[in-house]
């Protein structure tokens, strides 16, 4: 039997909610619930309660023995806060599947919520831009709020152009807390410019990570006769050879995928290369068990 | 280069529809889309060049395509100049009775030789004989010592050349042959030689004929003997009416002068005669032999006086004293009518060269049939089984019978000898009497050359009573005005059966009273008694016809009886598997044939040469040159049509249709691989 869940099967699920709890949930269980895992699972401290706050937080034998009100406090709670960078521009529209990279990319993002969200309680936001920032929702622990942002990215259809300056500026401006930042986009850009553009997160604090997701003919194409090809997002068209293509281009992107690496690390960025016939679960399990390693 | 069919040429319009798919549609290219162009670089690569250059090639392959095609249906042509040598020499040389003439057939052989001498070593003939029938000696060849041997070994014939006979042979020889034809003919272009319908010697477009008149276009002088009119069978000679001969003596482009004529019978003059004969006229003159012994007696009728052709002063023909043959006549006892009728016609028919030899049914149990020239069945179908076997048998050797159906009858289904029974009798009574409506005036019995318009005197013969009967496999030859057959024949073996389905006395029809009943009788006698085909004497070329069927001679040859024939010089033409097979034989050379045939009877034939051979006038030069430049006029049409005589046709269907062909499956080939590369994906 597949242990993995292939991003065929996913796609024929057409619920993101549906298709993040399976995901979350056999990862979960694959995991046999371990509860090392989560953004946010070590405890810190307990707090006094005051007026207002939230009462599924206190600790309740604690108030038994003490008869006082305390709140159970993680270390996440104090500095984790998920906000996922989605690019929605036409080039994620690519597919040589029957998974896109933008469906990919709304899977990821999908279960990373249900994770923080649904699992670890950390707040979650979303910005899904492309050459403007499309759509924006605050990170929340609030009630519903797993419902938005799995509404938010329903409605991510890819369009326009790649613009990073943009989210970025957009994300400074909103963000007052510091968090993970997962940006999920194919970073069809100067690597040196992607990393220029995201350190500045890593130094108001936040762990970034780049998500970078291709589809396996965008790595090692195939073409069999010369051709026309047009670009998605700016509707140039080139006549390319096939000797070319099997050839320089994968040398290219090869290099590309290697630099944009390298300046990430170098700048202190995660980097995770996906494809999009990646099983989704084998993909968070990865990225997960590094991010472990790492803390 | 022309076209035989240029109307053909109007689907050229037919290249607009690769245009169109081509030029003015244009194709389509499918691009891939890609999610950015950052890694990629533009390249134009030759192979790119090479697609748009390959639907280039595709297009004009179909262009070349329908071209072609339309142009194989155009028929188009090629005329390239011929050269004299390759214009098929075709070289006649006249070889019938009237070239004995003077030296005319030697004359006209050194020509015909000397033409050929000068003839390019390399340019190719062919040699015709004309006599009596077209002989093709050669097939075209430049082998001048071949041309030269079939021009040696033509001698002199006996028969009469015939120029419509050797246009139909030359048009057959051109429509068989794409070179050109030049014919030169030798001969000495004899007026009797010329169909009457110019039409028949009309000669196609690319034949050119050149005539070479040895007759130096004058008359000669000539005497002959025209014809003779001798009785083939004597049983007495000292009857004048039974041996009169008549000979008639012609003169051809003659003044009035006297001729000896004399009278040879088996090597010995017999009696002579002097006539005057007019200009340009004719005389009959008539012996009465009374000295002729028993059996074949060779006869000549000679001019004593020499002239240009003196092959022509001889007419032979042969004359047999026999004994009267006896006819039997098988009758009902009841009836005394028919043989009365029926001895009466014949008496006065044949002047006693036929004894008829009445006979009851009853009686004829041991009468041997084969001792009588034919036998007449009359109303007598129901005859003794001895008899009637025997009669089978005498048939089945060649024996002939004649059976008359009458009133009795009817009473009888079974016909003797007649393989079907006898059907619903026709009584039509007195007042309703048919007629006879058809009458084959070819058929031997019923023979007219010029029949009257009664029908042949048959028309006013009324038939009470007729007999129906199965007319399957057998000749009908006269027929009643409502379609019942009234005389029929049947091939049974090497004999004939007649069969007449009404009576020989007047109870039944009334042809017993009419003067075509002795005409009947006479043809019937001679016919079955074996004397019609063979007369005494014939024509140089005629046929006589030597068995009655060559049925089953293939799958039992050795079944077959043999015939013998001794030509003039007593020597056998035919070889021993001819001698078995042969059904006719024909009569080339003038002199007396001796004839063995296969039911056993003898004959010896004169044979002569043909009349119209005597006539030595040539045609007329404003004919000849009619002939000639007729031919000519036709070739001038055919020029517009076809090709100058200079030029012969190269007709380019073939090339044209076999590069479409070529052209068809390269397109394929380059279609389907420029459709692969519409199908294929990034």
């Amino acid at each position: 039997m597949q242990r993995f869940l292939s991003p065929e099967v996913l796609a024929s699920i057409s619920s993101l909610d549906l298709v993040a709890k399976t995901v979350v949930d056999g990862f979960i269980a694959g995991m046999h619930r371990s509860p090392d895992f989560g953004f946010s699972q070590e405890f810190a401290e307990y707090r006094a309660y005051t007026q207002g706050e939230d009462l599924r937080h206190v600790d309740w034998n604690l108030f038994a023995r003490t008869e006082r009100c305390y709140l159970k406090r993680y270390k996440g709670e104090t500095n984790s806060q998920l906000m996922i960078l989605l690019d929605a521009s036409n080039s994620m529209q690519y597919s040589s599947r029957r998974t896109s990279k933008a469906d990919y990319a709304r899977y990821l993002a999908a279960s990373l919520f249900y994770l923080a969200i649904g699992n670890q309680r950390d707040a979650a936001g979303l910005i899904v831009f492309d050459e403007e920032v499309r759509n924006y929702i605050q990170p929340s622990t609030r009630q519903g709020q797993l419902v938005r942002l799995l509404a938010a990215l329903d409605t991510a259809e890819p369009r326009a152009q790649t613009n990073f300056s943009k989210p970025l500026t957009h994300f400074h401006s909103m963000s007052r807390r510091r968090g993970i930042a997962i940006v999920i986009s194919d970073f069809y850009e100067r690597p040196e410019t992607i990393a220029h553009s995201f350190e500045s997160l890593r130094f108001k604090g936040n762990d970034v990570v780049l998500f970078h997701v291709l589809d396996p003919q965008e790595i090692k194409p195939e073409l069999k006769h010369p051709a026309i090809l047009v670009d998605m997002e700016s509707g140039q068209k080139i006549e390319v050879t096939p000797e070319y293509v099997n050839t320089t281009y994968r040398t290219k992107i090869q290099d590309h995928i290697t630099e944009l690496r390298t300046r990430a690390q170098a700048a202190g960025l995660e980097y995770q290369l996906i494809h999009t016939d990646q099983p989704l679960d084998s993909v968070l399990h990865e990225y997960l068990s590094l991010r472990k390693a790492n803390l | 280069m022309g076209f035989l069919s240029p109307w053909f040429l109007v689907g050229l319009f037919g290249v607009g529809v690769p245009v169109f798919i081509h030029l003015l549609r244009k194709h389509v290219t499918i691009p891939h889309p890609v999610s950015s162009l950052m890694f990629f670089e533009r390249g134009i690569q030759s192979s790119t060049r090479h697609r748009r250059l390959r639907y280039l090639l595709l297009f004009t392959l179909r262009l070349l395509l329908v071209t072609l095609i339309v142009l194989a249906f155009a028929n188009p042509f090629l005329r390239r100049p011929v050269n004299a040598n390759q214009i098929l020499l075709v070289i006649a040389l006249d070889s019938s009775f009237s070239m004995r003439a003077e030296n005319r057939f030697a004359e006209a052989k050194r020509q015909a030789l000397q033409l050929l001498s000068s003839k390019p070593r390399s340019r190719r003939a062919q040699i015709v004989s004309l006599g009596g029938h077209i002989q093709l000696l050669t097939e075209a060849t430049a082998d001048p010592n071949q041309l030269r041997a079939a021009l040696d070994g033509i001698t002199s014939g006996d028969g009469h050349a015939n120029f419509s006979d050797l246009a139909r042979s030359i048009r057959t020889l051109s429509e068989s042959r794409s070179e050109p034809i030049e014919i030169h003919l030798f001969s000495d272009m004899q007026r009797t030689a010329m169909p009457g319908n110019f039409t028949e010697v009309a000669l196609p477009a690319p034949v050119n004929l050149i005539l070479h008149d040895i007759s130096k276009k004058r008359a000669v002088a000539n005497w002959a003997i025209e014809s003779v009119s001798a009785p083939r069978d004597v049983t007495d000679p000292k009857d004048p009416a039974q041996s009169k001969v008549k000979a008639v003596v012609a003169g051809f482009a003659t003044t009035e002068t006297e001729k000896t004529i004399s009278l040879i019978v088996s090597g010995k003059q017999v009696a002579a005669r002097t006539i005057k004969v007019p200009p340009n006229g004719r005389t009959v003159v008539e012996f009465a032999p009374h000295e002729l012994n028993y059996g074949f007696n060779r006869c000549e009728i000679q001019i004593e006086q020499n002239d240009p052709l003196p092959e022509d002063n001889v007419a032979r023909f042969v004359i047999r004293r026999v004994d009267p043959q006896r006819v039997l006549f098988i009758h009902n006892a009841s009836d005394q009518r028919s043989p009365t009728y029926f001895g009466t016609a014949l008496n006065a028919a044949t002047h006693g060269a036929f004894i008829l030899q009445p006979m009851v049914a009853e009686q004829a149990t041991n009468i041997d049939p084969a001792r009588f020239a034919f036998t007449v069945l009359s109303d007598a179908t129901a005859l003794p089984t001895i008899f009637e076997h025997a009669l089978e048998q005498y048939v089945m050797n060649g024996g002939s019978v004649l059976i008359s159906l009458g009133l009795d009858a009817e009473r009888q289904s079974h016909i003797p000898l007649w393989q079907g029974s006898l059907q619903r009798p026709h009584n039509f009574g007195v007042s309703n009497a048919a007629t006879i409506g058809q009458v084959d005036f070819t058929f031997p019995a019923l023979e007219q050359n010029h029949p009257s318009r009664d029908n042949g005197g048959w028309g006013t013969t009324k038939v009470i009573y007729a007999a129906s009967v199965e007319a399957s496999g057998a000749r009908v030859a006269a027929k009643l005005n409502d379609g019942t057959p009234l005389l029929l024949e049947k091939q049974i073996g090497e004999g004939h059966v007649l069969l007449f389905t009404s009576g020989l006395d007047n109870f039944t029809n009334d042809l017993p009273l009419s003067p075509v009943f002795v005409v009947f009788v006479d043809k019937t006698a001679r016919y079955l008694s074996g004397n019609e085909h063979v007369q005494g004497s014939q024509v140089v070329d005629s046929f006589v016809q030597l068995r009655s069927s060559t049925e089953g001679l293939k799958e039992n040859p050795k079944k077959a009886n043999a015939v013998e024939v001794l030509d003039p010089d007593g020597h056998r033409p035919l070889s021993l598997s001819d001698a078995r097979s042969s059904q006719t034989f024909r009569l080339a050379r003038t002199g007396f044939y001796q004839i063995h045939f296969a039911n056993g009877r003898e004959a010896v034939i004169g044979v002569n040469p043909d009349p119209k051979e005597s006539d030595l006038t040539p045609i007329s030069p404003e004919m000849q040159s009619l002939w000639m430049a007729g031919n000519k006029d036709q070739r001038k049409v055919a020029e517009h049509v076809t090709a100058d005589k200079k030029y012969r046709t190269l007709s380019l269907w073939w090339y044209a249709m076999l590069l479409a062909f070529v052209v068809a499956v390269a397109e394929r080939i380059l279609s389907s691989r420029h459709l692969e590369t519409q199908r294929e994906a990034i």
